[in-house]
């Protein structure tokens, strides 16, 4: 945790890509644990293809639920774009976890800027740390494209010491009532996991 | 019991734990999901009004039979059940009735940024502000016994950045709250100007009383001591960033800001040395801190519009922001991400079809507003809820020879029950030529799919009337009333340049699912020959998120196409086809 005594999760990403529900997770996963947490997060025009952020603050007693720019610990981004837009949101030593992913824009069709050429490169180059996540190939292998949010998750994980096996299972229970779906969560986020530390 | 909740879904919580017995309300982001988290509660009747004046009308039937209500809307909303809104203040309540404002600074989904703590005032009513989820459940609660109390409605005021919070909330069991049962008093609930001037000195006497609770309640209006060099005052999410910023200041936390507790912020002014007030949007709480002859900053601390945020909150009190942001994003151009129709949306076409015949469009509040958006780029005004209809008929009654037959208002089929029917019924009884599209979709697409009386369900999902607006245009008086199909594409331009040539108002009633809320796929995604593609970029500019150029040349992303064909229609070389349909 920062000095504050607070972690800052931002993550990013395109509507429908399952952001809410990997937040929610997160932020019971700390609820369990017994920690504070606020989470803010955008409804509305954003669900129309266009990008959406949730911010989860998590620590001893949180006030604010919005992270301020050069103030996350962490950036889980869905796709590369949306990792690149929030990249000013990182203290000068954080961590970006990034799904292998690029879904171009409406704009590209209309010969406007075109997807950042490089964007491998200036993300390599700009974040202070940087982790790839094979997250959509993870996801095909489990057979459920939906479960990425969760790898990604199970990625950030690994950097999270103070949320332990126990709050992540109890955050999938509260979340989803069906075993099979349970089940098939856990198996993405233990995925994530696990790539992330074999590296 | 600790809970996650969204600030909404607190007020909820709130609702029942406070015994509420009535909910209603027109969706409106940033408040929409207070009612469809209050909906699976037992023992309280949930429903969608047609528009916000209704829901606050039904809502005070309601209370005048003496039990507990709410009634949920976005900032505007207010705006449409003011009429109502300032005359209950008049007439008191008799059980509780709280009636949510959910403010949207910064506009993320709305087109202003009003900020409604103004109207508690001009209303004379009391006002209630949470900053988090649990005081967004503990405030409901109370809420309502603090309207019978004072005999007000009250206005919960909320914003974006607490509707739309998750946090921490702790359960409590609900609160007995029987009917009052219904007491004929017609000097209190017959406005007549006569009982006006008597209800009007009620008024005072209430504002007077509440302004003395506020004044020594420390649940409402807390103070936390600190140091004695400067003292802030503060209301609603601002709160949170002045704790975060200034965690050792001494601060006045307001709940109750309609009226303003002076004697109380007078006592607090006293104990420290400079007292700064944050707030977000308008100076509310600064002027009249200010008007009541207390020394106070704030207005050079707060932004003019948009959000407040701790940055900026560091940089007023500290000097500078406490995080240095060390990414610069400065050398990189990235391309922006707006919000757009979906892939076969039933709007596309009809944007496409009146870009084309250079119609001149008086569009309305919904997702069909991001026809304004290029590439359709086709709708040229946008104003409230049914501002469409009598637009059209104004701009066409005036727009001279140019704009003779070539103006309409598109309006979509929850925004013509809410407000469009009355502008209607203005077009038949002044003559007006003009065309109403009803794009009908058979919901409230926008803010997520909520029924509105055409959709046929209720909010729990339960079978109610369904009113057909093909009907309800017949009824106030449209003898020409025609129903389309918007993905045939030819038809909808013949029917359209028939409907514009004629001398009288005609609605033209677009249906087509929304493809979003009923998943809708049409077919296989659409195949494309690149041997027979001239690159002259139509289908492109249907501005449709599943094609996109490559290389001069089109591409169909199949995993986004569901087929619906109108980027087929456009194609003039054969290029694109479409498989089978599957059934739509």
């Amino acid at each position: 945790m920062g000095k504050e005594g607070i972690t800052n999760v931002l993550l990013s990403g395109v509507g429908g890509q399952g952001i809410l529900t990997a937040s929610r997770l997160l932020a019971l996963a700390a609820l369990h644990r017994g920690l504070d947490v606020k989470m803010s997060e955008v409804h509305g025009m954003s669900q129309r293809g266009g990008n959406v952020d949730t911010h989860v603050r998590i620590g001893k007693a949180v006030p604010s639920p919005m992270i301020p720019k050069g103030g996350a610990d962490f950036l889980v981004s869905f796709e590369k774009l949306e990792a690149l837009r929030y990249l000013d949101y990182l203290k000068p030593d954080g961590f970006a976890f990034v799904n292998r992913l690029e879904i171009s824009p409406l704009t590209i069709a209309l010969k406007q800027p075109n997807y950042v050429d490089d964007v491998d490169r200036i993300l390599e180059e700009k974040a202070p740390h940087l982790v790839w996540v094979d997250g959509t190939e993870m996801a095909r292998e489990l057979g459920d494209v939906r479960t990425v949010n969760v790898i990604l998750l199970g990625a950030l994980a690994t950097r999270l010491p103070f949320l332990e096996e126990a709050d992540w299972e109890a955050a999938v229970k509260e979340r989803f009532a069906k075993p099979k779906v349970r089940q098939a969560v856990l198996a993405g986020f233990r995925k994530g996991a696990e790539a992330c530390l074999s590296r | 019991m600790r809970e996650l909740m969204l600030g909404n879904e607190a007020v909820a919580r709130g609702a029942y734990e406070g015994g509420v017995a009535f909910g209603s309300g027109y969706p409106g982001t940033p408040s929409t999901e207070i009612l469809e988290y209050l909906a699976p509660y037992e023992n309280v009747v949930v429903q969608w009004a047609p528009n916000e004046k209704v829901g606050l009308e039904v809502a005070m039937g309601a209370s005048l039979a003496g039990v507990r209500a709410l009634v949920t809307m976005k900032h505007v909303g207010l705006n449409v059940a003011a009429d109502p809104f300032f005359s209950i203040s008049y007439m008191g309540v008799n059980g509780g009735l709280v009636i949510v404002s959910a403010d949207d600074p910064a506009m993320h989904s709305s087109q202003n940024e009003q900020d409604n703590r103004w109207l508690a005032k001009a209303a004379k009513v009391v006002m209630v502000e949470p900053s988090d989820a649990e005081e967004a459940r503990w405030m409901t609660r109370e809420a309502f016994a603090l309207s019978e109390r004072f005999d007000t409605p009250v206005l919960f005021r909320m914003t974006t950045r607490v509707c739309h919070q998750t946090s921490v909330v702790n359960l409590e069991e609900p609160l007995e709250a029987p009917s009052r049962g219904y007491k004929k008093n017609i000097p209190k609930y017959v406005l007549l100007p006569g009982h006006g001037r008597l209800r009007r000195h009620e008024v005072e006497k209430r504002l007077a009383a509440a302004a003395a609770f506020g004044n020594d309640d420390d649940r409402w209006n807390p103070v936390f001591e600190g140091s004695a060099d400067v003292g802030i005052i503060t209301s609603g999410v601002s709160f949170s960033y002045v704790r975060e910023t200034v965690p050792e200041a001494s601060v006045l936390k307001l709940g109750l800001t309609n009226p303003l507790p002076l004697e109380r912020i007078k006592r607090f002014a006293e104990t420290v040395k400079k007292v700064i007030v944050v707030e977000e949007l308008d100076p509310f709480l600064e002027e009249q801190v200010r008007a009541a002859g207390i020394d106070a900053t704030g207005q050079s601390l707060r932004p003019y519009f948009g959000e407040l945020n701790l940055p900026l909150l560091e940089e007023a009190l500290l000097g500078e922001a406490r995080n240095k942001v060390t990414v610069s994003l400065a050398d990189v151009e990235i391309p922006r991400r707006p919000p757009t129709l979906c892939p076969g949306c039933g709007h596309r076409p009809v944007f496409k079809v009146l870009r084309d015949m250079r119609i001149h469009v008086m569009g309305d509040i919904g997702c069909y507003t991001l026809g304004a958006l290029k590439p359709l780029a086709s709708m040229e005004s946008c104003l409230c809820m049914g501002g469409s209809v009598g637009m059209a008929e104004g701009l066409a009654r005036f727009g001279g020879p140019d704009l003779e037959g070539r103006v309409v208002g598109v309006i979509g089929d929850s925004t013509f029950f809410h407000s469009g029917i009355t502008g209607l019924i203005d077009m038949v009884v002044h003559g007006s030529k003009a065309t109403v599209l009803i794009l009908d979709n058979g919901t409230t697409a926008m803010t997520g799919a909520q029924p509105h009386p055409g959709s046929g369900v209720d909010i729990r999902g339960g079978e109610v009337p369904r009113l057909e607006p093909a009907d309800v245009c017949r009824g106030v008086g449209v003898k020409r009333v025609v129903v389309v199909d918007p993905y045939d594409m030819g038809d909808l331009e013949q029917v359209l340049a028939e409907e514009l040539a004629a001398a009288e108002v005609s609605v033209i009633i677009v249906r087509a699912p929304c493809v979003l809320n009923e998943r809708v796929t049409f077919a296989e995604p659409v195949e494309l020959d690149l041997e027979l593609c001239n690159k002259c970029g139509l289908c492109i500019r249907v501005g449709c998120m599943a094609i996109r150029e490559k290389d001069g040349y089109p591409e169909i992303l199949a995993d986004l196409c569901n087929g619906c064909g109108v980027c087929v229609q456009v194609c003039g070389e054969g290029a694109l086809t479409i498989p089978e349909k599957v059934g739509a």
